[in-house]
């Protein structure tokens, strides 16, 4: 019977599924790197997951693409990222009342009605600053991998101070600061700052009411959580796993054409 | 194109108008090869005296959004370099001369720079920018005959006071035909509509008036009302291609307001003649047209005009458009995206690189777009 | 030995700065105090920008301040970041003018300003002869203050001051004036106009030989302290304190160039600087020159207040003084300029800075770089910054390029 619903979030680094059934509980999900093609990444991971569960596209009653990727991807229907990430928040966090999301190339603040419903959301501009790009270049200049940026960011004691808005300048500013002997932690704790700095002015724009839930792949990283916790004055719900809480929203949607 | 006889059918007619619409003026020799093309920026440069001097009027389009001249930093917008970029690569080297109005510091320096380096004749005009300051009319009305000798002396000829009415007329009609295709809006598909309003700028103005003629008729039947459509106030500076409309029609909405530099902004206020001197005719009709953000009339009247026109058409959604560095609509975007919201108008903000949208500005339309079908009336 | 002294300020202090904490500060602390006695000496408050009329705001007793001016200070004082933030969170874009930016942070938010902020305005100046910009900018001040803006519409000049022109910017000025009449309750009085034209007669030939002190080698003064320096001929322009100030100055710079003592050691050297200052750099900017002995002996920007008055009536002067202001003409007008400078001046080279901030200022450098290069033979070198935004420095690629610019004079 094609009772179970999937989500597929096919974003600018990384392809996220999630598979649910009619009660809305979470039977399967996967991610992976989105590489060259999200598109075929995305179909591999569907039949994995599938197979994972022991169910095949016949099970599948309704399929919701979102992310960078959505509009070539073949589904039953496509939904930005915005109206995915509200719907998968609300769920996990029906109290949501702002959810802050850094991706990979963009972040976006969405402030939500107390349905569930998307009231009003600002994205960062054309530049890449306050992104997970901005941070993966910054940490790649750094030669750090994108996993220990958490533990080095807490060893910092003195943050140091990026200025630039623009990522090629901050690029240059880091590399200034390390032939300067700045210790790696406190340069990546300052992009942390920057990062966080960025998004927190973005969401002043929309405005910000409690609770407030940080998703999207940069939430897995300390050091950002905690500068922006600290920046925007307070306390910030993360899912366990916050990189799949749109694909987990498109599953819903899914499940809502279907009815 | 037309066939032998200069007839145009209705079919013919459109075809024409988007084809012109997307070829930009290029190939223009080719397709109009006795005409003599006249390359201007900016609405408030007056078509009217080009006309009357014998030459068409050529709005002056990029034809890449990523050129990089080495004479502009690059801060400045695609519009500026691209067209520049075009004059050094000899793209204009057809042109009678080209037009420059003072409008925004950019389009100000562009006259200075284009005439440093590039080979066409460069003719300015800088009306007033406080439109009812004290004196502003008279000192636009010299400004205009300067402009109307300027353009004489490139012929050789005097402009007869016969040919600038005659040109008044013909803008006017062109203004009110265009008009009439505004007020489809709701039953058209918005590209389209964008399409046949930039054809205006672009072609010969007497082929142009006559393919209007011919395709409204079948325009005005064929209905794509759909009520589930979510209805729109575009606003923007130039935006050279249909990208924009199109994405926004194919995510369920539709463009009933257009207040865009190459748009509806273009022809709309009112045309009037019959004075002793046809150059006050003309000076009244660029005063008092609904204002860009880099001319005044009064603090407020573009910001109220545009919520006025938004509530006028029942728009549910605005979209207010920043090309990247164009500082006029990126400081009136603030007043007026917070005006709009006051009357109940949601209003998304968008920064564009050039006239083309992308896979960031689809993320952004969609979600803004899926905001106002689920709860339209928030 | 040589180490030693390169650790050292290779900079002669001014002694004549004392007097201009002095001038300045009592400026300032009259400005931020004005809700004390504006009403009491029926003075209204007027914000203006740079290239305002003030003579005719003076001849009302109005008290002028001027945003651009405290905006600079707010990036010397490294404020700026958190203040354009405020303003970019309100919906500015960031890549709008900074001193427009980080003034309306400061109205938004006084507590992050230096000085406070700005005392609230009783009326709104604004003359479009230096930019676009400053007509949207003080929109939105008018529209947040709810008080009158007079705009001061002149003319850009792609050739001449036309007769219509001139016609124009009279009618707005006696407009002006009329408005100021009912604004301020004192009717016009061309005499006092014309005693406050005088007195900025005055001031103005004082900078004028000022610095023209600076065609001596070595030159008495270096980039840094023009800009210091400029602080009174803007705020203080028709004052008596700001004459006396520059009494001062002009004597002290008189006196080095006589004893041939340059502003910097060893100047080997001559630069003339085009654009705004860049403010969140002052000092370690220009450093990066006069530790290789290269001056700036003159510049641009603040050769803007060093321009003799129209002749005719005092309102005909005003006009044509107010329209015929270098940003305002073509950029053949501003690269004949430079030619000037470059041969009174005796300049080896110059150095540009275009500035992200100031589109009429910069748009048209690359041209006018070309051109001066070709009629004078000197090289001339392109810096991309701000003049006021730190996040739009980037120092390690400007210091690359300063530093090969210098090496071509080895």
């Amino acid at each position: 019977m094609p009772n179970h619903y999937i989500g597929v979030d096919i974003g600018s680094l990384t392809v996220k599924v999630v598979l649910i059934d009619d009660d809305l509980k979470i039977i399967g999900q996967g991610k992976e790197r989105a590489g060259y093609s999200g598109r075929t990444i995305a179909q591999k991971l569907i039949a994995e997951v599938l197979a994972k569960s022991g169910l095949t596209t016949q099970n599948v009653g309704a399929t919701v693409a979102t992310g960078y990727g959505r509009v070539t991807f073949s589904a039953d229907r496509e939904v930005s990222e915005i109206t995915c990430q509200a719907k998968g928040i609300s769920h996990l966090f029906p109290s949501a009342r702002t959810v802050i999301d850094i991706g990979g190339q963009d972040s976006k603040v969405i402030k939500l009605f107390p349905n569930g419903k998307v009231a009003d959301f600002t994205m960062n501009d054309k530049c890449a600053a306050g992104t997970g790009r901005f941070l993966e270049v910054m940490a790649s200049a750094l030669e750090v991998d994108w996993q220990e940026i958490s533990e080095l960011v807490s060893a910092s004691k003195k943050p140091t101070k990026i200025s630039s808005f623009c990522t090629v300048f901050a690029e240059s500013e880091i590399i200034s600061q390390v032939s300067a002997g700045e210790l790696k932690a406190d340069i990546l704790a300052g992009v942390c700052d920057s990062v966080a700095s960025r998004v927190a002015s973005m969401s002043r724009r929309t405005g910000l009411e409690p609770d407030i839930v940080f998703t999207g792949g940069v939430a897995h990283n300390d050091g950002v959580v905690k500068a922006l916790a600290k920046q925007l004055d307070f306390s910030l719900l993360i899912s366990q796993e916050p990189v799949i809480t749109a694909a987990l929203g498109a599953a819903l949607i899914a499940r809502e054409i279907k009815k | 194109m037309s066939d032998n006889n200069g007839q145009i059918n209705s079919s013919n007619a459109l075809e024409l108008l988007l084809e012109e619409a997307s070829l930009k003026g290029t190939y223009r020799m080719k397709r109009y090869p006795g005409k003599k093309f006249f390359g201007y920026f900016c609405s408030y440069f007056p078509e009217e005296l080009i006309i009357a001097a014998g030459f068409e009027p050529l709005r002056l389009l990029p034809d890449s959004e990523n050129s990089t001249p080495a004479e502009l930093p690059g801060y400045c917008c695609s519009l500026a370099k691209g067209t520049l970029d075009m004059e050094i690569r000899k793209q204009y080297y057809d042109l009678i001369g080209i037009g420059f109005t003072h409008t925004c510091d950019t389009m100000q320096c562009l006259s200075g720079v284009w005439s440093a380096c590039g080979q066409t004749k460069t003719v300015d005009i800088v009306p007033p920018v406080m439109l009812n300051a004290p004196g502003a009319f008279s000192y636009y009305l010299a400004e205009t005959k300067n402009l109307m000798m300027t353009l004489s002396s490139l012929t050789q000829t005097a402009i007869k006071e016969s040919s600038i009415l005659e040109a008044i007329k013909l803008c006017a009609h062109t203004r009110s035909l265009v008009t009439e295709i505004d007020n489809l809006r709701s039953i058209l598909p918005s590209p389209l509509v964008f399409s046949i309003l930039r054809a205006g700028q672009l072609m010969p103005r007497v082929e142009y008036v006559k393919a209007l003629e011919e395709c409204l008729p079948d325009l005005k039947e064929m209905s794509s009302k759909n009520l589930h459509q979510v209805k729109i106030l575009v606003s923007s500076a130039v935006l050279e291609s249909d990208s924009l409309f199109a994405m926004i029609e194919e995510l369920g909405g539709r463009v009933v307001a257009d207040d865009t530099c190459t748009g509806y902004r273009h022809y709309s206020g009112n045309t009037v003649w019959g004075s002793v001197n046809p150059l006050t005719d003309i000076v009244q009709r660029y005063s008092e047209m609904p204002p860009c953000p880099c001319k005044n009339r009064s603090l407020n009247e573009r910001i109220h005009h545009l919520t006025t026109l938004a509530k006028h058409r029942n728009a549910q959604g605005a979209i207010i458009i920043i090309r990247k560095f164009c500082e006029p609509h990126a400081w009136d975007a603030v007043s007026l995206a917070e005006s709009l919201r006051e009357k109940g108008i949601r209003t998304l903000t968008l920064e564009l690189e050039g006239a083309s949208v992308g896979g960031q500005e689809r993320t952004r339309l969609q979600a803004f777009l899926e905001g106002l079908l689920e709860s339209p009336d928030l | 030995m040589n180490e030693v002294r390169e650790k050292q300020s290779n900079y002669r202090p001014l002694s004549s700065k004392k007097a201009l904490q002095k001038t300045m500060g009592r400026y300032y602390a009259l400005t931020n105090y004005h809700r004390y006695w504006g009403k009491i000496f029926r003075r209204p408050l007027a914000w203006v920008t740079s290239g305002a009329p003030v003579e005719l705001l003076r001849a009302f007793n109005i008290h002028s301040a001027y945003p651009e001016q405290y905006a600079a200070i707010y990036s010397a004082r490294n404020a700026t970041v958190a203040l354009c933030e405020v303003s970019e969170a309100a919906g500015y874009s960031q890549d709008l003018c900074s001193y427009a930016r980080s003034n309306i942070g400061g109205v938004l938010r006084p507590d992050l300003a230096p000085l406070g902020g700005m005392p609230k305005p009783n009326l709104l100046v604004a003359c479009n002869n230096i930019c676009g910009t400053v007509l949207k900018w003080y929109e939105v001040l008018a529209r947040h203050f709810k008080v009158p803006l007079l705009v001061l519409d002149t003319p850009f000049l792609p050739h001449e001051f036309t007769a219509q022109a001139k016609a124009y910017v009279l009618e707005q000025l006696i407009s002006m004036a009329n408005d100021l009449e009912k604004i301020t309750g004192c009717p016009f009085d061309e005499k006092k106009l014309a005693a406050e034209m005088k007195r900025s007669r005055e001031i103005t030939s004082l900078w004028i030989e000022t610095r023209q002190y600076c065609q001596n080698s070595p030159s008495p003064l270096n980039a840094p302290d023009l800009f210091i320096n400029m602080a009174p001929i803007v705020v203080l322009r028709g004052s008596k304190a700001g004459i006396e100030y520059y009494r001062k100055l002009r004597d002290e710079v008189k006196q080095r160039a006589a004893l041939a003592q340059g502003a910097i050691e060893d100047e080997r050297i001559r630069l003339v600087w085009d654009n705004i200052a860049i403010w969140p750099q002052l000092f370690s900017f220009y450093k990066m020159f006069s530790e290789k002995g290269a001056c700036f002996i003159t510049d641009t920007y603040s050769g803007g207040w060093a321009v003799e008055h129209a002749p005719g009536t005092p309102m005909e002067s005003l006009a044509a003084t107010y329209t015929e202001i270098f940003l305002n003409r073509s950029p053949k007008y501003r690269a004949n300029q430079l030619i000037k400078l470059i041969e009174d001046y005796k300049a080896n080279g110059f150095v540009m800075h275009s500035n992200r901030s100031c589109k009429p200022y910069s748009l048209v450098q690359e041209v006018i770089r070309k051109e001066v290069m070709r009629e004078t033979g000197v090289p001339g070198l392109m810096i991309e910054a701000d003049m006021a935004d730190p996040r739009a420095y980037a120092e390690e690629p400007v210091r690359n390029r300063v530093q090969a610019f210098l090496e071509t004079f080895l």
